[in-house]
């Protein structure tokens, strides 16, 4: 859920790019969320560093029931995608439909609109589709 | 440690349209002073239990405002907020206030009430207590957050869909027999497996229903509770707390069973018994997956096989150990602030055996219950025990 | 002359069917495309500019401009440009360019690129668009959505942008009140106005470069509606230099993005030596190129991509009514 417009100026640009953020100390890579600490080790040191784009679907639910933000757009699938680099991003898979999805497939990142904030402010986020070029099986 | 339980009370947790949040407070809160026979002016301090009301009602100050109307003016009053774990956690705070020896008699009080507004405008004010800036940016809720931990479960240990839905079956099968619970229909195997989805791979019977609720219980020291023999002699005997990560990404299946293992076994040591002398479990079980978790992490199964019990009687009411006798949050609802109260409250029915029949399991002495919330990020486990003399 | 260095185009996958679509709207007639290319309800003009544009960029050098056009911005008084910049990662020095939404500025932006491409700074035009129709006309317009992009350098490609004649009339055929969302057309005015300035431009550069409309392998036009296009016959263009680059009766009208697609289907299938006609046509305004293809181009298959996914009608009416209303 996001505030306004303000919140935005925060939040949204970060998004169009994929990205986790990196521990100076034990070199782990996190969530973009992670900006003040690190999980693994309890460093405090973080940094961006930006991801192919490219991972596999390690987990996924299909959202029936969305909170206000996604209204109209369920039944949607989010997905745990392990990146080639290692570290587990949520978001959404899109371009095939729910009963379809399946864990173990190649899928690379796209923007995407992800919703309307409260002011009109549109935001954008990363995606994921199947990804057609990786070799099969 | 003991802390004496000098009275309980609770309202039904149900959808109320015709009580407001005061309502069920004052509800609660006087139903649990009567049982304990006090007046408003022995609470000496009042630790409410309420995590959405900003949102679900459109107000803040939750102690404050029960406090007034529950007549417990001058006494000190604050809202305790811990996501799922809230209620817990206000349960927690009583105990160390009387622990400290500042205080005599207190009380704790979980309330919520949920549902004012649609349910989309619930689940989206639910998915504030995790984190619905970053991670549910993705789309995700409550639901779905732990749909992904049952699918993890489900692919590490093979569990089907099918052996998920006899724990649904088991707390419906209490859940009728609850006067106090939301939801008061048994179900079968099948009519668990053709409910609505939900959150792939969860249906409708396996998610909590949003729920209306109070429940109260009034702490005191153990020489109070002593002086009173004609109270049933139900002490808190282990308080422990946690956290874990606050997020779906990070929160694996190993973090989910340490989440409550780790202070499960420091209450175990702490009231100086084992998981084999429990006989009855209040496990929170928003979810379904979350009932085998939460009986993994307490010792009553080995890691994989938590929801065997629910299946081959062994979590039954006559079972090894009793697992969410009252119908567990599936049936009762997840009144988010008032449910670990809620747990306390219906352990302490069982150690008093004032549960209502078939729910009552016979000569229940120590129960445990068990708390999480955000959904990785809370773990609370109390323990309560009859001690006559 | 400035160069084709490399191309890309995004067609979104979906396709909604008109024939059920012009039924539901209670409009007779026979549909004039098989099929409307339809934005899934997360896209728009800036996420398939962004598409098209990953598959221009892909393993090229950073442009140092970056120019895009559209008609149907999903914000305004922002640069799009400006925001696509950073969706790809472009360097912070990099120059972004909005231009209108003209239907035919895809020409204009290879001007614009050509003068300001460098040695080793190309530039890159993305054009996209996501036409939505409303209820009434639904049926007078082929709206759909996509995105072409180009990159233009100084040298070093495998095309050369050759000369360009313009041609233009005052008229209102297409044309949009102020910051209505809404587009007008006038499609009498449309027809007369698309063959009479495209036959003034294809003369004008026959002029220029001595080659008849008749001699070029492929004619790529901008196409708002299938009937523009019979009207180029009169303009000395044969259906056998359409046959490849025509797309309207199959997926509908891509806006800005229109020349742009039909370009980049004729590059895929052009050889070295051959030369190529670009017509863009917007407005009452015509603008044709000559384009020499003088290497192996990097074919992107884009023809591969017209069939598409089929979807129902309620889906089509759920995305459009949706962003017509309030943008999810």
């Amino acid at each position: 859920m996001t505030v306004s417009a303000i919140e935005f100026s925060r939040l949204g640009p970060p998004k169009l790019r994929l990205y986790a953020m990196r521990c100076t100390a034990c070199g782990t890579l996190s969530p973009w969320w992670e900006r003040h600490h690190c999980y693994h080790c309890g460093g405090s040191e973080m940094v961006e560093q930006e991801l192919a784009g490219r991972g596999e679907l390690t987990n996924y639910t299909v959202v029936h029931y969305p909170p206000r933000d996604f209204l109209g757009q369920e039944p949607y699938v989010v997905g745990h995608i392990t990146m080639d680099e290692g570290v587990l991003i949520p978001a959404p898979v899109v371009g095939v439909a729910p009963e379809d999805v399946r864990v173990g497939t190649r899928v690379k990142a796209t923007l995407r609109r992800m919703k309307l904030g409260h002011e009109g402010d549109i935001y954008y986020s990363q995606k994921f589709v199947v990804d057609e070029e990786a070799p099969a099986g | 440690m003991r802390v004496g339980v000098l009275g309980i009370g609770k309202t039904p947790h149900k959808i109320q349209h015709d009580k407001s949040l005061r309502d069920l407070v004052v509800e609660a809160g006087r139903a649990a002073m009567a049982d304990a026979g006090v007046e408003p002016s022995d609470i000496q301090a009042l630790y409410v239990g309420n995590c959405g009301s900003v949102g679900f009602n459109y107000e803040n100050s939750t102690g404050l405002m029960s406090a007034h109307h529950l007549g417990l003016v001058p006494s000190g009053a604050v809202r305790v907020e811990a996501a799922c774990g809230t209620g817990a956690w206000a349960l927690h705070l009583g105990c160390t206030a009387i622990l400290s020896g500042l205080y005599d008699t207190v009380m704790v009080l979980g309330a919520e009430k949920m549902n004012d507004l649609a349910t989309v405008e619930g689940t989206s004010i639910i998915a504030q207590a995790a984190d619905s800036k970053e991670e549910y940016f993705s789309g995700l809720t409550f639901p779905s957050g732990v749909a992904l931990t049952a699918r993890k479960y489900m692919q590490t240990y093979g569990l089907t869909e099918e052996d998920l839905a006899h724990t649904s079956v088991k707390n419906h099968h209490y859940g009728a027999r609850n006067p106090y619970a939301h939801l008061r229909f048994e179900c079968t195997v099948e009519e668990v497996m053709r409910s609505a989805k939900v959150a792939d791979p969860l249906k409708l019977y396996e998610v909590c229903p949003m729920t209306d609720a109070g429940s109260a219980l009034v702490l005191c020291r153990e020489e109070i509770l002593r002086d009173r023999p004609e109270v049933p002699q139900v002490y808190v005997t282990a308080t422990q707390m946690a956290t874990g990560t606050w997020y779906a990404a990070t929160d694996t299946l190993a973090d989910a069973h340490a989440l409550l293992a780790a202070p499960a076994q420091r209450a175990y040591e702490m009231a100086g018994i084992g998981a084999e002398d429990i006989d009855v479990a209040e496990i929170y079980n928003s979810f379904a997956i979350q009932e085998p978790l939460g009986i993994e992490a307490l010792g009553f199964a080995p890691q994989g096989e938590g929801w065997k019990g629910a299946a081959d009687g062994s979590t039954w009411i006559d079972g090894k150990v009793g697992v969410n006798l009252s119908g567990g949050l599936l049936c009762k609802g997840h009144p988010l602030g008032a449910t670990g109260s809620t747990q306390a409250v219906d352990i302490v029915e069982q150690l008093r055996g004032t549960a209502p029949e078939g729910m009552q399991r016979p000569d229940a002495e120590i129960g445990i219950s068990a708390c999480r919330g955000g959904p990785g990020a809370v773990g609370a486990i109390h323990i309560y025990q009859r001690l006559e003399g | 002359m400035a160069e084709l260095i490399r191309y890309g185009a995004y067609l979104p996958r979906y396709r909604a069917p008109l024939a059920e679509i012009q039924s539901f709207y209670g409009r007779p007639g026979r549909p004039r495309a098989r099929a409307l290319c339809t934005p899934a309800l997360d896209e728009d003009a800036l996420t398939m500019a962004h598409e098209a544009a990953g598959e221009a960029l892909a393993g090229a050098e950073a442009p140092g401009t970056l120019i895009a056009l559209t008609q149907s911005p999903p914000f305004g008084l922002r640069k799009l440009s400006a925001t696509l910049a950073r969706t790809l990662g472009l360097p912070a020095e990099t120059v972004p360019i909005d231009l209108g939404g003209h239907a035919g500025g895809l020409l204009d932006a290879f001007a614009l690129a050509s003068a300001l491409a460098r040695d080793g700074s190309p530039a890159l035009v993305v054009a996209s668009d996501h036409l939505v129709s409303h209820e009434e006309r639904v049926c007078d317009l082929l709206s759909a959505g996509g995105a072409a992009a180009f990159l233009v350098g100084a040298a070093g490609g495998f095309a050369r942008l050759g000369p360009a004649a313009r041609a233009g009339r005052e008229v209102y055929d297409v044309w949009r009140l102020g910051t209505e969302p809404e587009p007008r057309y006038r499609l009498e005015v449309l027809f007369d106005a698309y063959a009479a300035t495209t036959t003034a431009a294809l003369a004008e550069l026959e002029r220029q470069t001595e080659r008849a409309a008749g001699d070029y392998a492929a004619v790529c036009p901008s196409q708002p509606h299938p009937q523009t296009l019979r009207g180029l016959g009169r303009a000395g263009v044969g259906p056998q230099q359409l046959e490849h680059t025509s797309f309207v009766g199959e997926i509908g009208n891509l806006g800005a993005a229109s020349v742009g697609l039909a370009l980049a289907l004729g590059l895929d299938r052009a050889e070295p030596g051959q030369h190529l006609l670009a017509l863009g046509y917007g407005g009452g305004e015509a603008i044709a190129q000559d384009i020499e293809v003088t290497a192996p181009p990097p074919a992107v298959g884009a023809a591969e991509r017209i069939p598409g996914e089929a979807i129902d009608l309620s889906t089509y009416y759920r995305w459009t009514r949706g962003r017509q209303a309030e943008p999810h």
